[in-house]
């Protein structure tokens, strides 16, 4: 007991949010507040086609016309959607040709955050390291992406969405908005009308994307929110490996995140799609601060034997809604889930998936791991459907979470929803603390208490960790450690 | 007795058996021997009538008669028992009902009278002491909890107690410590007789240092490649399957 | 508004529908557009029931009704208490149920109708410290009836509660039971079989809220549905903060014996402590065809060897019922209806 106590409050005690510093550079704002002008000014500051501008008004109309969601279990002051700014993007022109045109102090930025924008740099690594291409979005902007001509070589597009727009308006329109409808819930809807940037990928037919593709995004500026789309497309036979990594830097005002990811395979193709998701949790004594995460994130598994792997470590934001999901509708198509959820502080996270089985013999795989502390909340929700032509659908479901002090909760909420006699789910879940006795032992073992929790909750989330590409497994096993120091979990 | 020629099975859409022919007269123990993934399982779910297991041509039969048309059950009551290399768990079902249960159909489907409980009662103590059982093994769930050994052990008493005409022993030697394999040996070698004939599917030789065969066969890429006295089965020993794997 | 004020306001639009979380599954206001009249009252007679034999103390609401059932300090009772529905019409029943200190009860309990009724029962039962309490219920509807259940239970420390509920479904059947759990050493058992056939639907929900320190909970369901029938399981345990070795299990596991049958499930935790431990597993699928085939090559014919599966499966919650003879009324109801 006495062990547990002073861990927790040992691990109160320690700073843990690394990426909180501000970048300073003049930026470009739209005014504050959000109206049909100020979709045409973000548009317009995008030189996107008319098609664009009109599908972005139609959304704005829809949105205007919804409420707010309210049955996950989160709270927070209603958000005054008219005291934000919609569009935030440094004063260097969009479309920058050459490192060499980017601000000094964004590259700086993204060097303190450990993110290679010089390819050069990624080569001159260890031979045989892994290579990433990086689309950096700073704010609304993409500021640069990386590998680009490399990638062109097999014929992978790997760009900005507002570039997408511009140069593959096919591409754009065919599969925009195909996964995640203009309307299919409040947030995703205010992101259709206002979204500002994110990245763009299509890997043509039989293509295995030669390396990882990878977004970082920064939200920087003050009274700003970012509302990123990303859209990837695997061709038949394809395969894509992506990650995301967010950070933001400490404030006292809730900034909004709103973001959409479509995904989409056709026959045989594979989606790996990972996040680390480190957003600013807002202080953890008073809550004041931190980014409401706010996310829809969906995949379509159109082709038969098609295959999308959703992976997240969730450490960051002071509200996470969000829940990755797969729609099976190819035969013998298959979906995954892996999620760490770290809550710590006043955090607030309400997250999970939705496996919906339409097509025979689709599988899904959800392993989700939850570690709340401090006065934090921890929900996984999640939804598991088959329809009743799903014949011979399969799922299995471990949820498991873990509690580290006194004023903390953890919930479990599954949806199963079976419709023939031909499919078989199984869901698994546990709820308990940090053992006293594996404590115990570590710690008479040698390993201060500092470690010992690290060892155990590393070997907790371990499942999901050697989910990530392995140059990133190794950085989300530090990000789960500097969370545990500051919240044993 | 049993006689299968030119079999074709498939599982799902491949093509396991390519053409097996195999006949074991009764009074004798075949072993069939081979490399993993020769089709060895698969032979013994398709004289059993496993469903997912399609025969595509080719005839079994038990003393003459068709057993492919048959459904499982039908086949049992013939005298057809497996013994699963990995048997299943039955949760709920003590295992003496279960025996129980089992028997009386397979009698009723003979046209002979059912077997009234004392007698099935003390047919059963009789052969668990035999099986070195624990009597009180037998009233829980079948197979439930039980260790890789009891479960082995549980398929022999299961043998005992049902008298099948013509055993299957798939694997049966898989999991078993040396006293294990001993007992599991004796009980099946009380079951030799000159009406009943074995077939004894494994991949080592260990074995059939215990249940001695008449005949050993090498199965390899879905057809029998090869057959001999006993001592084919020590040259599987010495020289492994190789040699029998390239010629398939 | 809740079912009891709906009905006696006799107001179908403030029924709840599948907007509301608790009843996204079993949607009464979609269903009713107008509430049936209200029952008459039944000069008839009745014929007997499944649990009269097993009780000396006989309860009987026909179309309504209230009965009070007290068991005085460490005294014994036996209550069959039975909650008819003739006709089609509405009605309410209300029982209140309390047992002081040390007082036992078996509390044996069958819903029947007969036609296109709407019944809503709301039971109240209280356990004093040391109090124990076994109530089996056997919902036998008409598939026309719509019959709603809302028990309300609260335990003090040291109780023993243990709840088994029998349904068959119905139109639409809803047996919902909400726990107040002190801890302190008092037990919980809360069990359900559902064996669903034709259109039938059937509704197991409950809610249990783990109180204070030292608890338990063991829930366990298992049901079987055919054709197009359709099940829900809502469970939800609720550990409040300081409700410290809390113990709670669920599980729910059901077997779709058809291609247009449908489970629906949502087995919930909802944990504001920390030295807990509690979990819930749900399973849903056919019957194990592996199992099947292991059975028939033993010589079982296939529709027996199915028969016997599902018994067992069946058999597991029903086994764990304390009252003997309440277990061998629950586990031939069980038998008949499987292989109906």
């Amino acid at each position: 007991m006495a062990a547990v106590k002073q861990t927790v409050e040992h691990v109160a005690s320690l700073e843990k949010y690394k990426h909180g510093f501000v970048t300073d550079i003049e930026q470009d704002f739209a005014p504050k507040g959000l109206n049909a002008d100020i979709v045409r000014f973000i548009s317009a500051k995008k030189n996107e086609p008319q098609w664009m501008l009109d599908w972005r008004l139609d959304a704005f109309e829809r949105w205007l016309a919804m409420d707010e969601p309210d049955w996950a279990k989160v709270s927070f002051p209603r958000i005054d959607y008219q005291d934000s700014h919609y569009y935030a993007a440094p004063k260097e022109k969009v479309g920058i040709n050459s490192l060499d045109e980017v601000d000094p102090d964004i590259l700086e930025t993204y060097k303190k955050l450990g993110i290679p924008l010089r390819e050069q740099e990624v080569l001159a690594g260890v031979i045989g390291s892994p290579r990433y291409a990086v689309d950096a979005v700073f704010d609304s902007v993409s500021v640069v992406t990386t590998f680009k001509k490399e990638l062109a070589q097999v014929g992978v597009i790997f760009c900005s969405m507002s570039e997408a727009i511009r140069e593959h308006p096919e591409l754009v329109k065919q599969y925009l908005g195909s996964v995640v409808p203009v309307s299919d819930n409040y947030f995703a809807c205010l992101n259709a009308a206002v979204f500002s940037d994110g990245s763009f990928v299509y890997v043509p037919p039989g293509v295995r994307c030669p390396m990882e593709l990878s977004t970082y995004f920064r939200i920087n500026a003050e009274n700003s929110g970012q509302f990123e789309r990303t859209l990837i497309i695997a061709d038949r036979q394809a395969y894509v490996s992506y990650l995301e990594g967010c950070t933001a830097p400490m404030r006292d005002e809730n900034q909004l995140h709103a973001a959409v990811v479509e995904l989409v395979t056709m026959d045989d193709a594979e989606i790996k799609y990972s996040t680390v998701q480190n957003w600013y949790p807002g202080d953890p004594e008073t809550g004041k601060g931190g980014i409401y995460n706010f996310v829809t994130k969906r995949a379509d598994c159109r082709g038969d034997r098609s295959k999308v792997s959703w992976t997240q470590v969730e450490t960051g934001s002071s509200i996470t809604w969000k829940y990755p999901s797969c729609i099976l509708r190819g035969e013998g198509s298959s979906g995954e889930f892996y999620s760490i959820a770290i809550t710590n502080g006043r955090q607030q996270a309400d997250t999970g998936t939705k496996m919906i089985h339409l097509g025979a013999n689709t599988r899904s795989r959800i392993i989700s791991k939850g570690i709340s502390a401090g006065k934090s909340s921890n929900t996984y929700r999640g939804l598991v459907s088959a329809h009743p032509k799903a014949k011979g659908a399969r799922n299995f479901t471990q949820c498991d979470s873990l509690l580290i002090g006194k004023h903390c909760a953890a919930h479990t909420v599954p949806y199963i929803e079976a419709r023939n006699g031909h499919s078989k789910f199984e869901h698994e879940a546990t709820t308990t603390r940090l053992s006293e006795d594996q404590l115990f032992y570590a710690m008479q073992r040698g390993l201060s208490q500092e470690e010992a929790v690290q060892l155990l909750v590393n070997g907790f989330v371990k499942e999901v960790l050697q989910e990530l590409p392995m140059e990133f497994a190794v950085e989300a096993q530090k990000l789960v450690a500097i969370s545990l120091e500051g919240s044993v979990g | 007795m049993l006689s299968v020629s030119n079999l074709h099975a498939t599982v799902g859409e491949t093509e396991i058996l390519k053409g097996l022919s195999i006949d074991v007269p009764a009074g004798e123990v075949h072993a069939i021997m081979g490399p993993n993934g020769a089709g060895k399982s698969t032979l013994s779910y398709v004289l059993t009538g496993r469903p997912g297991y399609e025969v595509t041509s080719g005839t079994v039969t038990l003393d003459g008669e068709d057993l492919l048309p048959m459904a499982p059950n039908e086949r049992a009551a013939k005298g057809l028992f497996l013994s699963f290399q990995y048997p299943l768990e039955i949760p709920g079902v003590p295992a003496l009902t279960f025996i129980r249960t089992a028997l009386n159909a397979q009698l009723k489907a003979r046209g002979e009278p059912e077997i009234a409980a004392p007698a099935f009662l003390r047919l059963a103590r009789a052969k668990a002491a035999e099986l070195k059982i624990d009597f009180e093994m037998l009233k829980r769930a079948l197979n439930v909890g039980f260790s890789g050994g009891e479960k082995k052990r549980m398929e022999i008493f299961q043998m005992a107690m049902l008298s099948p005409r013509f055993l299957i022993l798939d694997e049966t030697d898989s999991g078993l410590d040396i006293d294990a394999l001993r007992i599991v040996s004796d009980g099946v070698n009380a079951l030799r007789s000159p009406e009943r004939a074995m077939l004894v599917i494994t991949h080592y030789q260990r074995l059939l240092d215990y249940i001695k065969p008449d005949r050993v066969h090498v199965l390899a890429g879905g057809r029998i490649v090869a057959s001999g006295g006993p001592e084919l089965a020590l040259e599987l020993e010495r020289d492994g399957y190789d040699k029998y794997a390239r010629a398939a | 508004m809740s079912v009891a004020a709906a009905l006696k306001a006799r107001n179908a639009s403030a029924l709840p529908s599948r907007r509301d979380e608790d009843w996204r599954w079993t949607d009464l206001r979609g269903l009713i557009r107008v509430l049936p009249e209200p029952s008459a009252p039944f000069n008839g007679i009745v014929v007997k029931g499944a649990f009269d034999r097993l009780a000396d103390d006989h309860r009987v609401l026909v179309n309504g009704g209230v009965t009070r059932i007290e068991v005085a300090a460490d005294r014994k009772a036996a209550v069959a208490l039975r909650l008819i529905a003739r006709g089609a019409g509405t009605h309410a029943n209300q029982v209140i149920v309390s047992l002081a200190a040390g007082a036992r009860l078996r509390l044996l309990e069958t819903y029947e109708s007969d036609g296109g009724s709407l019944a809503h029962t709301a039971l109240t039962i209280a356990l004093a410290e040391g109090a124990a309490l076994e109530r089996v219920v056997l919902a036998a509807d008409h598939e026309d009836a719509v019959t709603i259940s809302q028990a309300q239970v609260t335990l003090a420390p040291t109780a023993d509660y243990g709840q088994t509920l029998l349904s068959s479904g119905a139109r639409r059947q809803r047996l919902e039971t909400r726990v107040a759990h002190p801890g302190g050493r008092a037990s919980l058992r809360l069990d359900g079989v559902y064996v669903l056939a034709g259109k039938r639907h059937t509704d197991h929900t409950s809610v249990v809220t783990h109180q204070g320190l030292d608890g338990t909970t063991a829930q366990l369901t298992k049901g079987v549905v055919r054709d197009q029938a359709r099940a829900v399981f809502q469970g939800k345990i609720i550990v409040s903060e300081g409700a410290d070795h809390t113990d709670a299990r669920m599980g729910h596991h059901a077997l779709i014996l058809s291609d247009r049958a449908e489970v629906d499930a949502k087995p919930e935790l909802e944990i504001y402590a920390d030295d807990v431990a509690c979990a819930h597993g749900n399973t849903v699928g056919a019957l194990d065809e592996d199992a099947l085939f292991y059975a028939c090559q033993r010589g079982i014919p296939e529709d027996e060897a199915r028969a016997m599966l599902t018994e067992a499966f069946i058999g597991q919650v029903v086994d764990r019922i304390w009252f003997e003879d309440a277990r061998k009324v629950a586990r031939a109801w069980a038998a008949e209806r499987l292989r109906a």
